[in-house]
């Protein structure tokens, strides 16, 4: 076992009795998988558990680190989160940064994996390895920034906190983990770990890797840092991704009423210039982060973080256009713990349904901020309403009925994000194929889509190779661990990416070898997938996307045919 | 709008008056939203916007938009070669290159 980046070990914790194993992990499975999302792929298939309930107690929770955590590399202080997810009953992953990745490694481990129930609810401490399950009845319904703030005032500052709200006590299917301020968003990972009947998880630790070229290390990493300060992260250090918002609603890419349309007339209230007009606003970062992407408004007494998907997700999609409403909304879905695109996209979903009389009730009305803020308030507390809700557009289609899972905008039961597919065709095969369903966080295809490399409203077999490149370069990220933000900094980004490795690990890795390695990645989470049952007729799009041209823009059609035809290519060039 | 230094291409025809639309940094740097701009090329162009905008200049190198930045001609298809023919009616949007989150 290499004595640098890693610790070659990870923690099984059975929260049901409180004890602890320490499992080793051979150098050859941190070799060919990483970190992040890519050991946890590994370490899930090793569970053996694809075909559980996502939410029984034997389903695993894993928590994974990787060597560049701890390392003076910007934006490396992430970790993954990484289940069977209750929303789409396929493999999940999802990030978040911080202090939590950096407290987890040091725990002496490169992976965390919770298995079990507690018998109450419960925070799970991990002290330098050694672990107890303490009482959490004190924060029973608190919201994450309160429970982080009760847990770090009754432990100690020196711990980090990662915590579900109250979503995820309630197991509202798309609940999130939260840690600092910054969720672990997609699929429902909040809801896995309050049916383990965990509030919360508190680390701190003190035992450090080592790495194998400290003073290059230094080097590059202060070199990398100077063009992370770049014109590449200009927009997130800037504008934020809030930047998007018009540029999609200019290509009429920006998702409108439950995906009705591609333009929004109120998307300028909603821009980064009339939200700073409106508030005033501050930025930060994540730990040992140079970009510094966060711009958060105030709202209240307090203060949001608004990204472009919240501001889609919560606005346009729903029909709102008043700031103060969409802020609201988002520091709510933050208070609950609630990913902010699936409540969005549940929400909209449901308003069209009242809308063509489908579902009774009648002030879920398009364009109602207050309606926005009452569903998601019901949502969070699984009242009324919010019950069918909390499970997500898709399961919330199959119970109204009607043939609403005709509207219903998700993929494999995740919400699809802010790009219009019609439009976005590239994009369009990446959320058709995506492992945990709709996302643009998995592939990065949206970007072949603004580019000369394809038509964006005519995909035809060469946008494939594009597609599978920016979905093995992302699970590559998301395994490093890197930010994705970062990504525009690097000329060549698997020769870098070995760089850094070399530099951690005194592996000799190489660019050809990351490709490999992306790819394994890719296909293992496949392979999760196909033992949890997955089949090819998951790998499509809502009819609504399919035969029918967007309407602010006729030329942008998807075929039923030529999405199969792309998402056959897709598998023949995966050699699936 | 926006003083060219000239009204005629270097080829010496009509550079008729078309519109550039900014989005992102772009808008940021140039600190309006539109322009109308006399130019036949891509290229010219964009020299012209770094020649009297200094806050686009640092992201237009040789004629060329910095790798950060993208053009996009009419909404319709992205172009990067300074050679592109423009057209007095069309609209070039110049936006960050990454669209997405």
């Amino acid at each position: 076992m290499s004595a640098f980046g890693f610790h070659g070990c990870y923690l099984r914790i059975d929260v049901s009795h409180g004890s602890v194993e320490r499992i080793p992990l051979p150098e050859a499975v941190l070799r060919q998988f990483l970190g992040g999302s890519g050991l946890g792929a590994w370490l899930l298939l090793n569970e053996g558990q694809a075909a559980s309930e996502p939410l029984a107690p034997g389903a695993p929770l894993v928590f994974a680190f990787s060597a560049l955590v701890g390392s003076p590399l910007t934006t490396s202080a992430k970790f993954a989160v990484v289940s069977k997810s209750p929303l789409t009953e396929r493999f999940n992953d999802s990030l978040a940064s911080s202090g939590f990745a950096l407290s987890g490694k040091r725990c002496g481990c490169d992976a965390i994996v919770v298995v079990g129930r507690a018998p109450s609810l419960s925070v799970l401490v991990v002290d330098d390895g050694r672990v107890r399950l303490e009482d959490a009845s004190d924060v029973r319904g608190a919201t994450c920034e309160v429970t982080e703030g009760t847990l770090r005032g009754r432990f100690g500052s020196e711990y980090r906190i990662a915590s579900i709200g109250p979503a995820g006590e309630h197991a509202v299917r798309y609940a999130t983990i939260s840690h600092d301020g910054r969720h672990a968003g997609r699929g429902g990972s909040g809801a896995v770990l309050g049916s383990k009947n965990i509030k919360a998880i508190a680390l701190r630790g003190t035992q450090r890797t080592e790495w194998a070229h400290p003073g290059e290390l230094a080097a590059y990493s202060k070199e990398l840092s100077q063009r992370s300060f770049g014109p590449a992260t200009a927009k997130y250090r800037e504008l934020g991704t809030a930047a998007n918002l018009l540029t999609f609603n200019r290509f009429g890419t920006l998702p409108t009423r439950n995906f009705q349309s591609g333009t929004f007339e109120e998307a300028a209230s909603l821009s980064p210039d009339q939200l700073r007009v409106a508030r005033e606003k501050t930025r930060a970062g994540c730990v040992a982060c140079t970009i510094g992407c966060e711009h958060i408004y105030p709202v209240g007494d307090t203060g949001v973080r608004v990204e472009y998907e919240s501001l889609f997700a919560l606005g346009s999609l729903c029909g709102v256009g008043d700031r103060q409403s969409v802020l609201l909304a988002s520091r709510r879905c933050d208070e609950l713990g609630l990913d902010t695109v699936s409540a969005g996209g549940t929400i909209a979903f449901a308003m069209e349904c009242v809308e063509r009389g489908w579902l009774d009730a009648p002030w879920l009305t398009f364009g109602s901020g207050e309606a926005v803020l009452r569903a998601i308030d019901l949502i969070g507390g699984r009242e009324g309403l919010g019950s069918l809700l909390a499970d997500g557009s898709r399961r919330a289609a199959h119970a109204i009925g009607h043939g609403s899972i005709a509207i219903a905008p998700q993929v494999k039961g995740l919400e699809i994000p802010g790009y219009e597919p019609r439009a976005l065709q590239t994009m369009a095969l990446g959320f058709a194929v995506g492992a945990r369903g709709a996302d643009h966080n998995r592939s990065g295809a949206y970007e072949v889509d603004f580019s000369n490399k394809v038509n964006r409203r005519h995909a035809t077999l060469d946008a494939v190779r594009h597609a599978i490149e920016t979905e093995d370069k992302a699970a590559l990220m998301d395994s490093l661990i890197l930010c994705k933000f970062l990504r525009g900094v690097f000329e060549d980004f698997h020769a870098e990416a070995a760089t850094m490795l070399q530099l951690v690990t005194g592996w000799d890795a190489t660019a050809d070898e990351l490709r490999e390695t992306a790819r394994r990645i890719v296909t293992a989470k496949r392979q999760f997938n196909l033992l949890a049952g997955w089949t090819p007729a998951e790998d499509t799009l809502p009819e609504r996307f399919l035969d029918t041209p967007l309407p602010n823009d006729p030329a942008a059609v998807l075929s039923r045919d030529r999405l199969g035809d792309l998402v056959a290519e897709y598998h023949r060039q995966r050699e699936w | 709008m926006l003083a060219s230094p000239s009204a005629f291409g270097s080829n010496g025809e009509w550079a008729g008056s078309m519109q550039v639309e900014f989005l992102g940094i772009p808008r940021e740097r140039a600190g309006v939203s539109t322009l109308e701009v006399h130019a036949t090329t891509l290229g010219q162009l964009l020299g012209q916007l770094a020649a009297d905008i200094p806050a686009l200049a640092e992201l237009i190198t040789d004629d060329r938009l910095h790798p950060a930045l993208a053009a996009n001609l009419n909404g319709d298809r992205f172009v990067s070669d300074p050679q592109t023919p423009l057209d007095e009616h069309d609209c070039l949007l110049i936006l960050s290159a990454d669209a997405g989150g």
